[in-house]
């Protein structure tokens, strides 16, 4: 990426690896940042469920550096977008296991039992940043040759 | 920025404008989302300051709904603005949730042990960094077009 941007031919493509490389760099600041905010949070729980934003945060930072000095190796731009994909997927599985367990007793998906879930002690939205990230790294790397 | 996607004079322009016109899609979703939360949360108290995630949606939606309609000098100054706001205002709300949480918890934030105390308070910190990490993907769309 950073190559791709000091090497720029033109306006376009300069704004273009300026775009992709600042979206990449708040990818990585999201990888470092979430991680020790659970940790200081204590999500290092005892179910399985809630080490995954640890575990994915490790290829996520890896892959997010390489991606940023090396994007044309096709094993890292797998691995990238392998990551990102995961990243997707555990967000937005986060965000509707939040919701059920914050449910008290059974779940029911009646408007304002849904929302009273929403606001309960597990944080919804902060699971969907996971997706957000993916879907950043996903789009900074979109037709990036 | 619709204007822009479907006049792009070749591949590479194209694929600028289809990258700015998601990453703006991201920033709008972000605004409704957040504004959603808050409303959900009840973060809407009798402090001013905690009117302000509220406000920043209700601005920053349409002004970043009006960007894919016209992005010329009369709208993107304003969203630029706001964006600006918006990154500012995410950092403020997250030091003062770490300097309520560390007031409620009677630590300093300035000994990493009140930091650790503070950051695990009721106020989220991160949380509040969100409207940042918008204000900034809006700042980076909007400041990498030009008028011409």
């Amino acid at each position: 990426m950073i190559k791709a941007f000091t090497n720029a031919p033109d306006p376009t493509t300069r704004a273009l690896e300026f775009i992709r490389l600042f979206m990449l760099l708040l990818v990585l600041v999201g990888w470092v940042m979430y991680p020790l905010e659970l940790l200081i949070l204590g999500h290092w729980a005892k179910s399985w469920q809630s080490w995954l934003p640890f575990l994915l945060a490790v290829p996520g930072v890896i892959s997010t550096a390489l991606i940023i000095l090396d994007r044309k190796t096709p094993w890292i731009r797998i691995f990238f977008i392998t990551t990102m994909w995961v990243s997707v997927f555990v967000g937005a599985f986060g965000a509707y296991f939040h919701i059920v367990w914050n449910f008290d007793d059974e779940v029911s998906w009646e408007f304002d039992k849904a929302m009273e879930a929403v606001a309960g002690a597990r944080p919804v939205l902060a699971a969907l940043a996971f997706t957000h990230m993916g879907i950043t790294g996903l789009l900074s790397v979109y037709r990036a040759n | 920025m619709i204007e822009a996607l479907i006049r792009a004079k070749d591949e590479q322009d194209r694929l600028l404008e289809l990258v700015r016109s998601s990453f703006l899609l991201l920033c709008a979703v972000g605004f409704v989302f957040y504004g959603l939360e808050h409303w959900v949360l009840k973060h809407y108290l009798e402090s001013w300051q905690s009117k302000i995630p509220l406000f920043l949606s209700l601005v920053g939606f349409p002004l970043t709904a009006a960007m894919f309609l016209h992005r010329g000098p009369l709208v993107r100054y304003p969203f630029l603005l706001w964006m600006g706001v918006s990154l500012l205002a995410g950092m403020m709300g997250a030091f003062f949730h770490l300097q309520w949480n560390a007031q409620d918890a009677e630590v300093t934030i300035w000994s990493l042990s009140g930091f650790r105390e503070a950051f695990d308070g009721a106020r989220p910190v991160l949380a509040a960094l969100a409207h940042t990490h918008i204000g900034a993907v809006g700042l980076i769309v909007g400041l990498t077009i030009n008028d011409k």
